[in-house]
């Protein structure tokens, strides 16, 4: 198994551009897409990825938002401070920029990894669960190597991102598979147990 | 190895508040696109969604509901409930996978209580997450339970995946999967509108969804939810069968987020994988479910694919889309067009895909028309695509005991 596992403060910049092959992409990108692709891009450099490669990926709960939600609420709010559907229509939505859904999706961080590195596989996107995700690998048609990866953002925006390369045997008696953690704290925890 | 059987269906959708209700939906070819009632549709730029109905007129609620948890727990009611089946199997061996959509926000509530100041939106939102987790407790599901949110093939992929575990797994164990969602909310209406992927129909609301038409003009949302018990053949009492799950696969485009990949390369890939695993070929398929959103780009990326699936006839082998009815439940989109394809191998017809009209010269598939297209059908491919290059493909068999 090979694994990274990195974490970003508040405000921490992200490198991601020194792991983009395609630099235009990262007008898209929220930190926690930015997390992941350089988490990716650290991977794969221990290890080198087939299109059909497996990729079953975790996104946690969202907490944290940079979307232009404030922008949005400002711009909707009349005089009395109520909201006023008028104002939100005539003066929020066109301030927000048609880039903002891309930091929403639930599924963008694998659609930018699968775009940047080529994958064509098998794949599916769940929310948090450690053992959702295990379960996904294990029920793959594959038994070749394929990759995992989980990602979080908390509610001050510090940001995490883990991937592991793995096969089966690797994670079929994984106390993991039997607990309710959250898939980054896997990542995590494989991280700091392997040193790898 | 077991056989995955589909026993059970619950629904809430734009034609109909039970399954029955969606079967016959499908039968009338009833529209369930309208003008936009449960929020204010004045000043929209577009106004037209599928929206779930009550009395025959657009359910109504307060900003602070999440639309499609309401959704989600009266089609858990109608399936748990109206079966019983589920008590037949421990807590330990039941399992839940459903597919979901955004998380809601009560943008209302958020700006109107002012919370803003201190960045408490999380206060007024709700993850599919913790739904399905709170719906696993009360229905005592302790096998495990997981929430796809692979956008518009968040169902199709998790109820793929859910074949593929109980396919391994066999008898003793039931799964309830398919999928929820409402768009129809402010933030989320907003987010597709700039996306430009809106229908912009001038004419009758019901109209507004043309999935291959030559005037097609875009999609249209909707809501609703969708789910089905799966059950291992050895575990069922005769003529309990609707439909068998036999195939799956999913692939990515690695292309843009923002479009499918024209040639449907790989959206090709995943319908042949899925037959190949049903120890089929594509001549056995006898009909195909499209995702047929209503988009440009959708009818001419799903043409493509079709030429390579089917060689030889694919401008000869039916297909369907339920779009034009229900219009596009994202997260759910797959779960209410898995009822078509039962309705399909069920009655032994490909429904006419509502508000298709005029073939388009880029799209000229056999998309039916008017009045049902009777034939024989024991295999149907369903197909859909997501907002990000994910593409996903079931087979379905007619089931026979």
């Amino acid at each position: 198994m090979k694994v990274t596992f990195d974490s970003y403060k508040p405000g921490e910049e992200i490198p991601v551009v020194q792991y983009l092959k395609n630099r235009k992409l990262r007008k898209y990108f929220n930190r926690e897409t930015e997390a992941a692709l350089v988490g990716l891009g650290k991977l794969t450099r221990k290890i080198e990825l087939t299109p059909e490669t497996p990729f079953y990926y975790a996104t946690g709960v969202m907490e944290y938002q940079d979307y232009g939600l404030e922008e949005i609420v400002k711009n909707s709010t009349d005089g009395t401070g109520d909201f006023s559907h008028k104002l939100f229509i005539e003066e929020a939505i066109p301030r927000v920029s048609p880039l903002n859904l891309f930091k929403v999706l639930q599924n963008m961080a694998l659609s930018f990894i699968a775009i940047e590195h080529n994958l064509v596989g098998d794949n599916a996107v769940i929310y948090a669960s450690a053992s959702g995700l295990l379960l996904l690998a294990l029920h793959s048609l594959s038994n070749n190597p394929m990759l995992l990866g989980a990602s979080k953002t908390y509610k001050d925006g510090k940001v995490e991102a883990g991937f592991a390369y793995v096969v089966k045997e690797e994670i079929e008696k994984s106390p993991f598979l039997y607990g309710t953690e959250k898939a980054v704290d896997m990542f995590r925890s494989w991280a700091t147990n392997r040193g790898d | 190895m077991g056989r995955v059987v589909i026993t059970g269906v619950g629904a809430v959708s734009p034609i109909g508040n039970n399954f029955e209700e969606v079967m016959e939906g499908i039968r009338n070819g009833k529209r369930g696109i309208g003008t936009i009632q449960s929020i204010d549709p004045c000043h929209l730029p577009g106004n037209v969604g599928a929206e779930v109905r009550k009395n025959g007129k657009p359910l109504l609620t307060e900003s602070h509901i999440d639309r499609k948890e309401i959704f989600i727990t009266q089609a858990l009611d109608e399936l748990i409930k109206g079966y019983g089946r589920i008590h037949r199997y421990p807590p330990e061996k039941r399992f839940m996978h459903m597919g979901a959509g955004h998380d809601y926000l009560d943008l209302i509530g958020y700006t109107n209580n002012h919370d803003e100041a201190a960045g408490n939106w999380i206060n007024y939102s709700k993850s599919g997450h913790i739904i399905v987790k709170e719906l696993s407790k009360v229905h005592e599901i302790k096998g495990g339970f997981s929430v796809n949110v692979t956008t518009c093939v968040a169902a199709t992929q998790a109820m793929g995946t859910s074949f593929r575990l109980l396919k391994q797994l066999s008898a003793g164990n039931i799964i309830i999967t398919g999928g929820f969602d409402s768009v129809i909310n402010h933030l989320h209406y907003m987010a597709f509108y700039k996306l430009g992927a809106m229908s912009n129909w001038k004419g009758e609301p019901g109209h507004a969804c043309r999935p291959f038409d030559k005037n097609r003009s875009g999609l249209v949302l909707g809501e609703g939810a969708g789910v089905f018990l799966l059950q291992d053949a050895e575990d069922m009492a005769a003529g309990e069968g609707l439909a068998e799950i036999v195939g799956y696969s999913s692939t990515m485009d690695a292309y843009k987020v923002t479009d499918p990949h024209p040639q449907g390369k790989h959206l090709a890939r995943a319908a042949v994988n899925a037959i190949e695993e049903a120890g089929l070929r594509s001549a056995d398929i006898d009909c195909v479910h499209l995702h047929g959103t209503g988009t440009y780009k959708n009818a001419i990326a799903e043409t493509n694919a079709m030429q390579q699936i089917f060689p030889e006839r694919w401008a000869e082998i039916p297909v369907f889309s339920m779009k034009g009815q229900i219009g596009h439940l994202i997260g759910a989109c797959g779960a209410l067009e898995m009822i078509g394809v039962i309705y399909s191998l069920k009655y032994q017809l490909v429904p006419p895909t509502v508000n298709f009209s005029e073939q388009a010269p880029e799209a000229p598939l056999l998309v039916i028309k008017d009045k049902p297209l009777e034939m024989k059908i024991d295999h149907i491919l369903k197909l859909n695509s997501a907002f990000g290059g994910q593409n996903s493909a079931l087979v379905v068999k007619r089931y026979v005991e």
